[in-house]
């Protein structure tokens, strides 16, 4: 979150004398190239100097009282020369810098003025940026709905089951029967049982299954279904559940998928979803449905396109359900790098979600053959796209990349590559507002997109894996609930320490929002009977 | 060069290079790596500069030197014209 620095001692006193009048005289000379990148350019045709030795080599440094320049070496000399002249200003970053601290300084009032100048100068858009107050969005609804969606209920539920647990396990730990090639159900389907506004929405009886009209006449309804698996997988019976019913209906759903064939895990994910969309409240015209699929798991994607040749920047919004994460490989596209210890074979570079996430908001300029119609220039230009995350869902589900489709060549593979991902996850840096003020150097002031009281830290809940060939894999589900991580693979659950799980080769990662990951876990009680005595003592019936 | 407006469209070039090829992330991972040996409010921007300029200068990458000297040249060849 950006707080803005307390300025030095000689800002403070600058300010106190000069206030705004010398931020507003160098308004004039700021330029922006389509870059975002912003200079000063007093002389048109004069190359600036320094003062001092007459270079123009170093930094440049313009005094914000007297507007002499200085070289790097020189700035204190000037400072030296003329009294309290302290501040100056980068010329070719238009950064603030304070001779005596011999250090960068930030001014929020100064990178307000910096950036109007740049969108005033803008063609049209503002890239994307309103410096004028946020409105407020819907964010703090949303929050208010997932506590809705929340525990008082599911409390007086679990203190009643308990005495049913036979053991010391958490609620809801239940191995699912394979039907034949189903683990890529069964492994989304454990996930979905532990998200935590998901899961809070089945067990406190907002699903009114009794009052169904597509129940009572007799016809499949995919909610009911789900809403009867929460039931008895929540029920404190620990034996193997056979999810069939959930199959059949979810067959009838996606027709084009039902087979006993393995199928994707990440498809059906989507499919599931959509599903429970289509079945539950008919949305609503104005903006967003509010079924539970979409309250859990939806949120906004930003992209922008900008024109490379006058900077004008569409912007356009989009909703997801899911992520889809590219690995990251560490590959360069073009030259490598000098250094003698990377050989172009030596490829050591570990990919992680970071990295991941890095990649899908990298700047990606677009192909010859993908030119963008500027509405500024009135013709195709070269541009560059840019995603972002406008706004964070509850549960947030991200999917990699790891099977290769080439449909020239009729051929798919699936990549092996493993990638390292963090229990813990803040998704500031690849939200909206950071990606967009990052174009713009260092500068510090409230944005139109920050949401200054959503929270972007994220626990993961559930991490489903994929193990084997494409077509003959795999996929086991590995829940972290109450600190401790259970690998359900089928009908089979058993503790595991959380090294095994960081050493997986994970396909889909589920983060919940940290505060609702926390309240769902104070719930899921357990009678702590020596809790690490048997860390491998499997729960299903067998073995 | 300067005036032309030519050096401006190099750096640009230059930068955009640099990016490509990794060497802006190296040297951010340098920054960050010295900050927290040092601690975040004993470092200053000149400290940095400083400190980075040589391993900066040392880890260019040659076909991006060829690249630009070669466009200079070009540039200095049609401008004599």
């Amino acid at each position: 979150m950006y707080t803005n620095p307390k300025p030095c001692k000689h800002l403070a006193d600058y300010k106190l004398r000069h206030g705004l009048s010398g931020y507003n005289l160098l308004q004039e000379q700021i330029r922006t190239t389509p870059s975002g990148k912003s200079s000063v350019k007093n002389h048109q045709t004069e190359i600036p100097r320094c003062c001092f030795c007459n270079g123009y080599q170093k930094r440049l440094y313009l005094c914000l009282i007297c507007s002499s320049i200085s070289c790097s070496s020189h700035t204190l000399l000037h400072s030296q020369c003329e009294n309290g002249h302290d501040i100056a200003v980068d010329i070719e970053r238009s950064e603030l810098y304070c001779v005596l601290c011999c250090d960068q300084v930030y001014d929020p009032d100064f990178d307000k003025i910096v950036m109007l100048k740049h969108l005033m100068d803008l063609p049209r858009s503002g890239n994307g940026v309103d410096v004028s107050a946020g409105r407020r969005s819907s964010k703090r609804r949303r929050l208010c709905s997932a506590l809705e969606l929340d525990l008082k209920k599911t409390k007086q539920l679990v203190s009643m089951r308990d005495l049913r647990a036979k053991s010391c396990y958490p609620l809801g730990l239940r191995g699912l029967n394979n039907l034949g090639s189903t683990c890529f159900m069964n492994s989304v389907l454990q996930a979905l049982l532990h998200a935590p506004p998901f899961r809070n929405y089945f067990l406190t009886g907002q699903r009114n299954h009794e009052v169904c009209r597509k129940r009572s006449s007799d016809r499949l309804c995919l909610l009911c279904d789900i809403y009867v698996f929460f039931s008895a997988v929540f029920s404190g019976d620990r034996t193997p559940y056979s999810p069939a019913q959930l199959l059949y209906s979810w067959w009838q759903h996606s027709a084009n998928l039902a087979s006993y064939e393995q199928q994707d895990a990440h498809e059906f994910f989507i499919s599931v979803l959509d599903g429970i969309h289509e079945n539950g409240v008919k949305a609503r015209n104005t903006g967003e449905c509010h079924c539970v699929a979409h309250r859990v798991f939806s949120g906004q994607l930003r992209s922008d396109v900008t024109c490379m040749s006058c900077g004008y920047t569409s912007t356009t919004y989009d909703p997801f359900m899911d992520i889809s994460l590219n690995l990251d490989t560490g590959n360069c596209p073009s030259t490598d790098l000098a250094n003698k210890s990377l050989k172009p074979s030596d490829n050591t570079y570990v990919s992680t979600l970071l990295g991941c996430l890095d990649l899908f908001t990298k700047p990606e300029k677009l192909g010859s053959d993908q030119k963008f119609f500027c509405e500024n220039c009135q013709e195709r230009q070269d541009s560059v796209k840019q995603m972002s995350i406008k706004r964070l869902p509850l549960v947030l589900c991200l999917h990699i990349k790891r099977f290769e489709h080439f449909p020239v060549r009729r051929m798919s593979r699936k990549i092996d590559r493993y990638m390292q991902f963090p229990f813990c996850l803040d998704m500031n840096p690849y939200l909206s507002s950071s990606v967009v003020r990052n174009r713009f150097g260092n500068r510090m002031f409230a944005f139109e997109g920050d949401e200054l009281d959503t929270s972007t830290e994220f626990e993961i809940f559930a991490v489903v894996t994929h193990s084997g060939t494409l077509d003959s894999g795999h996929y086991v589900t590995y829940l972290h609930l109450k600190d401790q991580w259970y690998k359900c693979d089928d009908a089979w659950i058993t503790a595991v320490e959380e090294e095994v799980v960081r050493a997986s080769q994970c396909y889909m990662l589920f983060y919940a929002q940290k505060m609702l990951y926390y309240k769902a876990n104070e719930d899921l009680v357990c009678q702590p009977v020596s809790p690490r005595a048997d860390p491998f003592l499997p729960i299903a019936g067998c073995c | 060069m300067i005036e032309s407006g030519e050096k401006e469209k190099l750096m640009e070039l230059l930068r955009e290079r640099l990016v490509e090829c990794g060497w802006k992330d190296e040297m951010k991972a340098l920054c960050r790596a010295y900050i927290k040996k040092k601690g975040t409010n004993n470092v200053t921007v000149d400290d940095l500069v400083h400190v980075i300029t040589p391993k900066g200068r040392a880890s260019i990458p040659d076909s991006i030197k060829t690249e630009l000297l070669l466009r200079i040249r070009a540039f200095l060849a049609s401008a004599a014209l």
